[in-house]
């Protein structure tokens, strides 16, 4: 029987779906370098429901490496553990089927298991048994039903019950894991933030349409419009159209559109935002979450250097080469009237002023050196 | 195509604000973007006492663009036009904002009328004499005001019952009335077919 220590370390499956409950306290490797293992242990068994269409290989393995690395086994391993200083027999097999009954009896297990032949069950639990002897407390896991919100089996669970969060008023605090439990408190914290932004948005009417933004009939125009300059609520299609309408007669397009419906004042960009803020630090979050996104996607104008961007250096979208280099930074200069050169700080706002076609006959492309 | 459910929640808006703001504000039955207004004159200002009536269009592309108004009652005004009541007034024009609404327009409008500006005229005619004989601009605007802007909220609906009775349709009666400023015989001109 090989120990936990010296056999190779086969990737966590669920680490590999993106979501491993035990985190650092996990049996299995969450390093994408150790090899997944990808073999149906039904089909070791013998019977594969799933037959062709199994997403694991069909293929045969000695019974020892089948059953180290179990697709079953991070179950029952979970449970074993706590039961095993009661009743360490193999008949009370606390399996998946055990822990869903809300009875406070032992679960006696069914004779055969139903998918199989079960002839390496027995085995394998004494394996598990065997091998999951552990002293340390970090180690104990808690009732699922308890950190879910509530246990039916109240105090008669033989199961370790996890500390209460203040937060989320679950009882899914780990007590001998303070890493976890910084990290859990962490995460609660913020995601009852979002939820109070979240209601405290509801109420917030679009001063265009006059209509609730997070009660508006599709999806994407539940969304608000911020400014970057201002404070005043506009969901994101009423603020798009009113910037993108085209300009009547006599109407500047800086001193109208781009400004504020309501205060008038210049906001360079809109923001998309499924919530409204409530202080300054909330609204510089999300705008910046807002610019790292992207900052992520390649620009179309830039084209990967096939093409120019009119934004040049400000631009909010990726400006990197096929090769993933990444473009570089030049400091425009511009011949002014006295043949000076000046350096061009804000490339977007000369657009603004002239246009670009506007920038070209007047030759400001051609006088950069 | 404009925003519908925007027109009618301003409606509903103005209805609470009516009475404090005295004036009115109606959708024409078959079409929301086709309104009529009244706003009362400013006191302390030649237009004082009257009501003067408004015509408003919707465009399409309201709230995004500035609604059209014009008045229907004459009124003697540096910045309306002594003719066709056309309104020269920022805010209806290159300075509207989807933020602003009739409310706020026919505020606005109440206060052009308190403080006109000559210097962008609409009318050149009552703009040079709002510069050149203020005394006369007053008397002018005054008389206008009775003449058009009263008369008509004075007696209004006893012509509206005295044509109605001569047998045209009541609704006919008030619009043609609203569009002569008032003046019954005009109306009746206009009412009886040709």
């Amino acid at each position: 029987m090989s120990l936990p220590g010296n056999r190779t370390r086969v990737l966590c499956k669920f680490f590999a779906h993106g979501a491993c409950l035990k985190g650092e306290h996990c049996e299995f490797s969450h390093d994408w370098k150790d090899p997944a293992n990808n073999v149906c242990t039904f089909y070791q068994k013998g019977a594969c429901a799933y037959g062709s269409r199994c997403r694991y290989d069909h293929v045969k393995v000695s019974q020892r490496q089948a059953s180290a690395s179990s697709s079953a086994y991070p179950y029952q391993f979970a449970v074993s553990e706590s039961v095993n200083a009661s009743s360490a027999s193999a008949t009370a097999v606390p399996g998946l089927i055990g822990e869903l009954s809300a009875s406070s009896r032992p679960y006696i297990s069914p004779a055969k298991p139903a998918w199989g032949e079960g002839s390496g069950q027995d085995d394998l639990l004494n394996d598990v048994i065997g091998q999951s002897r552990s002293t340390n407390p970090a180690d104990i896991v808690m009732c699922s039903f308890a950190a879910a919100g509530n246990c039916p089996r109240g105090d008669n669970c033989p199961h370790v019950h996890g500390d209460l969060c203040p937060t989320c008023r679950k009882q899914c605090l780990h007590p001998f894991r303070p890493d976890e439990r910084e990290e859990h408190r962490k995460s609660c914290e913020k995601k009852h933030k979002h939820l109070e932004a979240l209601k405290h948005s509801q109420e917030i009417e679009c001063s265009v349409c006059l209509e609730r933004v997070l009660s508006k009939p599709t999806a994407a125009e539940r969304k608000f419009g911020l400014l970057s300059e201002c404070d005043h609520p506009f969901c994101i299609s009423c603020i798009r159209n009113w910037r993108s309408s085209s300009p009547t007669s006599g109407m500047d397009v800086n001193s109208a559109l781009r400004s504020c419906p309501i205060c008038r004042k210049l906001s360079y960009f809109v923001i998309p935002s499924v919530i409204w803020y409530a202080t300054k630090d909330e609204k510089q979050e999300i705008v910046d979450s807002y610019k790292a996104r992207l900052r992520s996607i390649d620009c179309r104008h830039f084209d990967f250097g096939n093409g120019a961007c009119p934004f040049g250096t400000s631009c909010f979208y990726k400006h990197a080469y096929r090769d993933g280099r990444l473009e570089e930074v030049v400091l425009r200069h511009l011949g002014d009237e006295d043949g000076q050169t000046v350096i061009a700080k804000d490339i977007r706002w000369l657009i603004g002023e002239v246009g670009i076609w506007g920038m070209l006959r007047k030759g400001y492309f051609f006088k950069m050196y | 195509m404009a925003n519908v459910s925007r027109i009618h929640r301003e409606l509903m808006q103005f209805s609470k604000d009516q009475s404090i703001l005295g004036m009115s504000l109606m959708a024409d039955d078959d079409d929301v973007r086709h309104l009529t207004a009244t706003i009362p004159g400013p006191t302390s200002t030649p237009y004082d006492g009257g009501i003067f009536h408004l015509d408003i269009t919707l465009p399409d592309g309201y709230p995004f663009d500035p609604p059209k108004m014009r008045f229907t009652t004459k009124v003697w005004h540096p910045n309306i036009s002594s003719q066709t009541g056309a309104i020269c007034l920022d805010i209806l024009k290159n300075n509207w904002s989807p933020a602003l609404n009739l409310k706020t327009a026919l505020i606005s409008l109440q206060a052009l009328l308190s403080s006109p500006e000559p210097n962008d005229p609409q009318d050149a005619v009552v703009a040079k004499q709002y510069l050149g004989d203020y005394a006369t601009f007053v008397a002018t605007a005054r008389r206008w005001t009775e003449d058009f802007a009263k008369a008509s909220s004075a007696n209004f609906s006893g012509k509206v019952h005295k044509l109605v009775e001569m047998g045209f349709p009541e609704a006919l009666v008030k619009k043609t009335l609203e569009a002569v400023g008032g003046d019954e015989n005009m109306a009746l001109e206009r009412l009886c077919p040709k």
